[in-house]
């Protein structure tokens, strides 16, 4: 009998959205959305789960934009008004259910329970700080975590910026550092993004693993033996992980993944578009901006505006249903690649962890039932994570991934299409003055100094790949274009002071104010000779 | 150096700015007398020299500098002051070439108004035109191969098609003048495509089923269909209609 390991790589990523200048900002939800819908519901299922000792390792990439805003004061305080305002709501909801619509009662009090939960954990259990849940379970053996590109940069359209790539390496392992206490061992590429030679920067920084997107390795300049059911090794010795998309597409496929099931829940159906303006008005944004409130009452059903009330009793018996499917098909797909191969194989699943809970209602359910099944030593299904897997299968083929990303088509063309194009003119001559400035002024202190970190923080939050693919998917692109030209503008607001000899102090105390990301900031990170 | 807007600090940044300049007295300073100083500070010494004499007493060690107290957030930070538009090109020669895909990569330059008037005159009498030259290079041969597309006066950007995987491309900037002579104005970074190893091995995957599995059933869903890329489907495409 094979055995078969599955390494599950969860990236939660967000992209820095801060803006106390406004008493609620709709793209801060974003932050709130996730911690209430799938960080602490997945730190929930997680301590369950290490409570009843049952046996899993689980991988997480938290990205430093991510960290920041969870350990910002200001926006765990931001995150506490939102869940009462959130309470708030459910206690009505749930005298309005009883009243009006009684087959929303049970979903009603689900959610109004879960706020209250998560109000518990996040003051009494975490204090606020959330990093503190997934540490302790790292600490236990149960998490691996790894960090990813400073401000989540597309790293192959900076190739020919090796100080740029640096810096986002470099301030990405700093930052987790700084949170964790330790160096991590992995290292999520943004998008999956890699091109070759990127090894060479991770290895420098003492990175022993990335994750690659499938096609990596079928398109590789070299014969790889394994296909994507195994790492390889670069030829400088880093491991590279190439993702199953097939086992992906089980649940990430947006026509056949499980979370389609018409028994699930539906995501966009939410009172806050559905009910009166003068019920919902005071939970939505100003001005009457209807938005998400998390409160969800319908079934998918089908491709259809007349939908089902959702039933919670049905979808938790997919969610079991579709946990032994996904585990049958591992086996199944594991016993025959076995016998080929003569080496057991390796799924690495990789996902953004706001699938699981936000997007998709009962994928935290899922996991926990996928970890309960694969616990059961009849299912030959073993979790791993990347550095486990390395520490035990020491020998692995050399060989070269293929320049590749997780987007439509495959590489560059969601970061690179004729939305976002216009960007990188402004983005890389940034980059060089950037590293310009850090030559000419090198090791300033005080004022300069402060004035020059502002400006690299500047130029990191530019490349974040969150702007050019919102550009692109056409969503918030208002608010895309803005954050991205500010970052830029006031990065030349540096630079053209700074070409005077001149410091824009009262720039600098706003700038540092509203863009607090990386506090410990070096400006001489943007120093090629650094 | 000039400090710009130094009074809307305030006061507690100020003597935190006096402090790191290693100002003694900065805890008995007023308002106006830690500005005063500073202000002096600042304009009187050189920056070198500033810079140097005060970097021994710092203790340097990178993502350790701190940032200083804040005032209260009320403010409005919106708009920055001193923060103007983006230009829409910068005044320098120079292109850029980005790799979108194996097939199509991108380019951006811009030209100085000084090559400009170099180049076509102070009211473009010297009329000539502006083309890119995509410089196509076998490594293993050493060979290299180049084709021209032709571009307009006020074009900056173009995508440009890569004929064959596994060559290194770059892109010169060119100008041609009437009488045909040519000038390279900036050229870009080479970038590389490689060829993949099954594009060329189609028979050893095509002969053994095994193989075929192992690379292809994790690139294509339960529900047949293969993951979104040109390359892979074409190795696809050929397996399936002329060797298997």
């Amino acid at each position: 009998m094979s055995k078969k390991s599955v390494a599950f790589i969860l990236n939660a990523h967000l992209p820095y959205v801060r803006h106390l200048e406004y008493p609620r900002f709709l793209e801060e939800d974003w932050l709130f959305e996730s911690i209430s819908e799938s960080y602490l519901p997945l730190l929930r299922m997680f301590n369950k789960l290490k409570k009843e000792k049952l046996s899993y390792t689980f991988t997480i990439s938290l990205s430093p934009t991510l960290c920041c805003m969870l350990t910002d004061a200001s926006l765990q305080g931001r995150f506490n008004a939102y869940l009462e305002l959130h309470k708030e709501l459910g206690e009505k909801e749930v005298l309005r259910c009883q009243s009006e619509q009684p087959e929303f009662l049970e979903m009603a009090t689900f959610y109004l329970d879960s706020i209250k939960q998560n109000l518990i954990d996040f003051n009494d259990l975490y204090r606020c700080n959330i990093l503190d849940g997934f540490k302790s379970l790292e600490a236990s053996g149960h998490l691996e975590l790894i960090t990813t590109a400073a401000t989540h940069a597309y790293l192959p359209l900076y190739k020919d910026y090796p100080t740029a790539i640096n810096a986002q390496v470099e301030l990405g392992i700093q930052s987790f550092l700084t949170n964790f206490g330790h160096l991590p061992k992995g290292f999520w590429l943004p998008e999956c993004g890699y091109y070759p030679g990127l090894e060479e920067t991770l290895k420098s920084h003492g990175i022993s693993w990335f994750q690659v997107a499938s096609q990596s390795m079928l398109l590789s300049p070299d014969k790889v033996e394994c296909g994507d059911y195994r790492p390889i090794r670069c030829p400088n010795g880093v491991a590279a992980f190439p993702r199953d998309y097939q086992a992906t597409s089980l649940v990430w496929s947006n026509s056949s993944g499980y979370p389609c099931d018409r028994q699930y829940r539906e995501f966009y159906r939410d009172i806050g578009y559905d009910l009166p303006m003068d019920y919902i008005k005071e939970y939505i944004h100003e001005p009457e901006v209807r938005v998400f409130t998390g409160y969800k009452y319908w079934a998918i059903t089908g491709n259809t505006d007349q939908k089902i009330p959702y039933d919670r009793s049905l979808a938790q018996a997919k969610v079991a249903a579709h946990a032994a499917n996904f585990l049958y098909n591992l086996k199944k797909k594991g016993d025959i690649l076995s016998s080929s191969m003569l080496k057991d194989p390796l799924y690495t699943l990789g996902f953004d962890a706001e699938l699981f809970g936000h997007w998709w209602f009962e994928g935290i359910d899922w996991l926990e039932q996928v970890i309960r099944m694969s616990a059961n030593s009849e299912e030959e299904v073993t979790l791993v994570t990347p550095s486990s897997f390395l520490f035990k299968e020491g020998e692995l083929q050399t060989a070269r991934p293929a320049f590749s990303s997780w987007g439509q088509g495959g590489y560059s063309s969601v970061w690179l299409d004729g939305s976002n194009a216009w960007t990188y003119r402004h983005i890389h001559k940034a980059i060089e003055r950037m590293e310009e400035l850090a030559v000419r002024f090198n090791d300033q202190i005080s004022l300069k100094q402060r004035f020059l970190n502002q400006a690299a923080r500047e130029v990191l939050l530019s490349m974040a790949s969150d702007w050019p693919f919102i550009l692109y998917n056409k969503s918030s692109t208002e608010y895309a274009q803005k954050r991205l030209k500010d970052h830029l503008r006031n990065f030349n607001v540096v630079y053209g002071n700074m070409c005077k000899n001149a410091v824009n102090t009262e720039w600098l105390v706003k700038a540092e104010k509203r863009d607090i990301i990386f506090p410990d900031m070096d400006y001489n990170i943007f120093n090629p000779k650094h | 150096m000039i400090l710009i807007n130094i009074d809307s600090l305030s006061t507690t940044e100020l003597q935190y700015i006096a402090q790191q300049e290693g100002f003694e007295n900065w805890q008995s300073l007023d308002r106006e007398e830690l500005i005063e100083e500073l202000e002096e500070a600042y304009g009187e010494q050189d920056d070198e020299m500033l810079a140097s004499s005060l970097k021994g007493k710092q203790i340097r060690k990178r993502f350790c500098n701190s940032l200083t107290d804040f005032r209260g957030n009320q403010q409005n930070v919106n708009g920055l002051p001193g923060v103007e538009e983006l230009p829409e090109i910068y005044a320098e020669t120079a292109i850029h070439l980005l790799l979108r895909d194996p097939e199509w990569a991108f380019a951006y330059w811009s030209i100085s108004p000084a090559t400009k008037i170099q180049v076509f005159g102070e009211d473009d009498q010297l009329g000539g035109e502006l083309f890119l030259r995509i410089s196509v290079t076998d490594k293993a041969k050493t060979e290299t191969k180049s084709f021209d597309i032709a571009i307009g006066p006020h074009d900056n950007q173009w995508n440009i098609n890569l004929p064959t995987l596994g060559k290194t491309y770059s892109v010169t900037l060119c100008y041609k003048d009437r009488k045909g002579m040519e000038m390279a104005l900036a050229e870009s970074k080479e970038l590389q495509t490689y060829a993949p190893y099954w594009g060329d091995h189609f028979d050893d995957m095509a002969m053994n089923p095994q193989l075929f599995n192992i690379h292809f059933s994790s690139v294509v869903t339960k529900e047949g269909e293969i993951v979104d890329n040109a390359v892979l489907q074409e190795i696809a495409h050929t397996l399936s209609k002329g060797v298997l």
